[in-house]
């Protein structure tokens, strides 16, 4: 047997290892893609397809591909719905500072508004309210439950 | 064969993961801990007691028993210091209506009543004052100031053979562990002022200390340096604390006056 | 006679020793144990107790401001008071002439006594603190107050004796207003509520109807600033406390939080967010003049006044990540001053003025730790799994801050408690509250 093919075999293994256990902090089982909740545990549905809620990454306030196409269903719901207004709640995990995650929950909140507003939806028709981490959907204190508790929720006001 | 490289290399690679995940981890201290007081331990490798000279022996117990008669004789007449301040500081709180200065430190318990102050609703005096206060800690302030001028004549002139005459390093090591185990350092004190407080000591043969003096004094007085006087305080009681000090039990002359630097800085810094 | 002697004595050396060089050592060490301080119980004669007892149902009130001021000194972690079983002194001989030989005997270096009285409806207390090494009395102090303020009695006193013995004021009659917490994790219920520095005589002052959060004292303790839930707006109120009036701060058309005084009362600061953006404003309280203070698309938030009124400091992510920075008061010279790994939020001024108070959070643990004012010299004095929102005590000596446990999803194990650490990192203590409790805020003294 040829001594180099032990060392690129073992090479290789180092290298499969090392991706496998980058890919791991991001993978929690099935529910989480990039630090982003993707599961349906915690969504409710406005109407039939239309999910309640979408989620961030940790301290970030950027859409997912995922999320826009949850509120593209939002806003074709509310125009559908035009008497329909709405409040986005903005809502951040407890792994962070009490005053900063209310300002986090805003902007997430706000970047949920933006992206109805570019879709039609009258600003008029969606109020916006930060609770920071004050309520979480799961109490856990694991990243799963941190990732579900990253969201922004559209409620109806009326 | 191969399948065993694989494992191996796998394991050991896991293995190398984890190390430098953890290692730098566990290699940073997260919580800043100040350093551990020990306790030093020193044998003294001197030799036999030489007894003291008996004349000066006799004088300096006289010396200690007069001055014990003088500290009560002192007590007896009580010295009156009473200072107005002017900065009248108001009570935000109506209910603690009446905040009463007792002035006088005296012995006689009987009068006690009698002497204390009343200060108006909204006023109030400062609670102690600190004049009277750096008196009381040295008692013997009068008369070392008296008696200063002289040694301090002699220390001046004397200076150039000051080197030949000093502690041997265990004999210092001695005495520093001694007063280290003693010293209650106040941990209130601002830990970015000057903290040092030199302490002039005269001492009988047997360690016991006949006379404190803080070199300083004035310092105590001083706006802002409160806690000068604590921390001065702080000394003068491991002094009192220590006694008698562990003192070499020959040469008496040496370090019969010897001056204790006391600095409080490193370990509050620490 | 006896100076003449002292005389003598130095004439009869000067010759008598051929060098007296000063010798000098230098002590750069001690212990940092606490100080062993007896409190003696206050005596108190038979009539006033009988009196008294009417009042009170307390069996002798002299033995119970004793033991406030003997709770609050060991609380301090400089002072260890102790055991009063060994005390061969009774308490009303040891307060006319204590025999300092006994309290030396027990390793007392300092002595508490006192005696109270009961006359004209009114409760008089006065005591002494003694030097036991020296054999002095180093201070004397009477108070004259209603009954029912007993306790702040003992505060004051153990003001009186830290400083004494310390060198800083104390902090010990004071308050702490917080939020008092409880129901599950996901529908937490909150009240504002107020406390004794040492956790008696605590007072709910809302009800728990809306969310409440960050109460903050005003200078002078009679006004609490905080963020209120009330009709799902989130805004910064006022409240009075003595009245109960509250009133919403300014008319801002979106949340406000994270409100402080200024150090002269006169002035809220707090954020303002709007459309995704949270930047830092200030309302004058008697004109009701606001003025921005920053104005940068990142979160600026959690400000807090130097003690002179001239800076500001309070974290922005502005730099990608929460950090801390300071600025003049008019929104000039914004500085970075944060600059170690992790994040760092609720930057706090002390009010001796030199030094922040913070959170950092860094590799999935939360510090609470200071830095000076230009950000060097970080020191972390305490990790754990959660704990934010530090708050100094009025002499700048220890902080009070908050700290939650890890739950499962049903909640289980969470709760949220009061915690207290000196400066040096030393005497961590859980602050006891009736129920869980975040977000603390200290007063500053209530006397002096």
């Amino acid at each position: 047997m040829n001594l180099s093919k032990y060392f690129k075999g073992a090479f290789l293994v180092m290298l499969a290892s090392l991706v496998l256990s980058a890919c791991a902090t991001k993978k929690v089982g099935n529910q989480i893609q990039g630090d982003v909740y993707t599961g349906t545990d915690t969504v409710e549905y406005l109407a039939s397809g239309v999910p309640d809620r979408v989620f961030f990454a940790t301290n970030e306030s950027v859409l997912t591909t995922a999320s826009r196409d949850t509120l593209r269903k939002q806003a074709e719901w509310l125009r559908k719905n035009s008497k329909i207004n709405i409040v986005l709640e903005g809502h951040a995990d407890e792994r962070g500072t009490r005053e900063y995650n209310l300002a986090l929950g805003e902007r997430r909140a706000n970047a949920a508004k933006d992206y109805l507003m570019t879709y039609g939806i009258s600003g008029s028709r969606i109020s916006v309210i930060s609770y920071g981490k004050e309520r979480p959907v799961d109490s856990g204190s694991n990243p799963l439950a941190w990732s579900k508790n990253r969201r922004s929720v559209t409620v109806k006001a009326n | 064969m191969i399948k065993n490289i694989i494992i191996s290399s796998g394991i050991h690679f896991i293995i190398i993961f984890l190390a430098a995940l953890s290692l730098p981890f566990l290699a940073k201290k997260p919580i800043d801990l100040p350093p551990i007081v020990s306790v030093e331990l020193i044998q003294i490798s001197d030799k036999t007691n030489i007894p003291f000279a008996p004349k000066a022996k006799k004088i300096i117990e006289e010396v200690k028993k007069k001055e014990k008669e003088k500290v009560t004789s002192e007590q007896a007449p009580p010295k009156k210091v009473k200072k107005e301040k002017p900065d009248s500081v108001p009570l935000p709180d109506e209910n603690i209506d009446k905040v009463k200065k007792i002035e006088e430190k005296k012995q006689n318990p009987e009068k006690l009543d009698e002497e204390v102050k009343q200060v108006s609703e909204f006023e109030k005096k400062e609670l102690f004052d600190p004049n009277n206060i750096a008196a009381l800690i040295d008692k013997s302030k009068e008369e070392v100031a008296e008696t200063n001028k002289k040694t301090n004549k002699l220390t001046q002139s004397q200076d150039k053979d000051a080197n030949v005459y000093g502690l041997t390093l265990s004999e210092e090591d001695a005495l520093k562990a001694q007063i280290f185990g003693c010293w209650s350092i106040p941990l209130g004190l601002p830990y970015n002022e000057n903290l040092l407080v030199r302490i002039k000591l005269q001492l009988k043969p047997d360690g016991s200390v006949v006379k404190t003096e803080i070199i300083d004094h004035a310092r105590m007085n001083k706006p802002g340096q409160g806690f000068y006087k604590v921390l001065a305080e702080s000394a003068l009681r491991a002094i009192k604390l220590c006694q008698p000090l562990r003192v070499p039990t020959k040469g008496y002359e040496r370090w019969k006056d010897l001056q204790l630097n006391f600095d409080a800085r490193e370990m509050l810094e620490g | 006679m006896i100076r003449f002697f002292n005389l003598l004595l130095v004439i009869f050396f000067s010759f008598f020793v051929k060098a007296n060089a000063l010798i000098e050592v230098d002590i750069t060490r001690g212990n940092l144990n606490p100080l062993p301080i007896a409190v003696s119980p206050l005596s108190l004669d038979s009539k006033s107790n009988q009196e008294l007892q009417k009042i009170f149902k307390k069996k002798n009130i002299g033995a119970e401001i004793s033991s406030v001021v003997e709770n609050n000194l060991k609380t301090s972690g400089l002072f260890n008071p102790l055991n009063k079983d060994a005390f061969l002194q009774k308490p009303d001989i040891a307060h006319l002439k204590p025999r300092f030989e006994d309290w030396a005997l027990i390793k007392a270096q300092a002595l508490i006594t006192g005696k109270v009285k009961f006359q004209d409806e009114k409760l008089r207390v006065e005591f002494r603190l003694w030097d036991v090494l020296a054999g002095k009395e180093m201070m004397a102090l009477a108070f004259t107050t209603v009954p029912t303020n007993w306790r702040r009695i003992g505060h004051i006193i153990t003001d009186k004796v830290y400083e004494r013995l310390t060198g800083e004021k104390g902090y010990f009659d004071t308050r702490i207003i917080y939020v008092a917490e409880n129901g599950p994790k996901t529908k937490r219920i909150k009240k504002l509520a107020i406390m004794d520095q040492d956790g008696f005589n605590t007072k709910y002052l809302t009800l728990g109807n809306e969310l409440v959060l960050t109460p903050r004292f005003n200078p002078t303790n009679q006004m609490v600033t905080y963020l209120s839930y009330f009709r799902n707006l989130p805004r910064v109120y006022l409240l009075d406390i003595e009245t109960g009036v509250q009133e919403v701060v300014g008319d801002f058309p979106g949340m406000t939080f994270a409100p402080r005084f200024s150090p002269d009362g006169k002035k809220i600061i707090m954020s303002f967010a709007i459309d995704g953006n949270s930047d830092i404003y200030t309302m004058d309280l008697e004109n009701r003049i606001v003025e921005r203070i920053t104005n940068h698309p990142s979160i600026d938030t959690s400000p807090s006044f130097s003690p002179d009124g001239k800076y500001i400091c309070f974290n922005s992510d502005r730099s990608g990540y929460q950090q801390i920075y300071v600025m003049k008061n008019d929104g000039s010279n914004v500085k970075r001053i944060s600059f170690g790994k992790g994040l760092y939020g609720t930057p706090v001024w002390s009010p001796r003025g030199d030094l922040i108070a913070f959170t950092k959070l860094h590799k999935g643990k939360f510090y609470i730790g200071v830095m000076r004012k230009d950000g060097s010299g970080e020191r972390l004095l305490t990790e754990n799994y959660y704990q934010e929102a530090p708050s100094w005590s009025p002499n700048g000596r220890v902080l009070i801050f908050y700290r939650e446990t890890k739950s499962d999803s049903e909640g289980k194990g969470f709760s949220a408690k009061l915690w207290s650490i000196d400066l040096t990192g030393y005497n961590e203590r859980l602050v006891i509250t009736e129920s869980d409790a975040s977000d603390p805020s200290w007063s500053s003294l209530l006397s002096n």
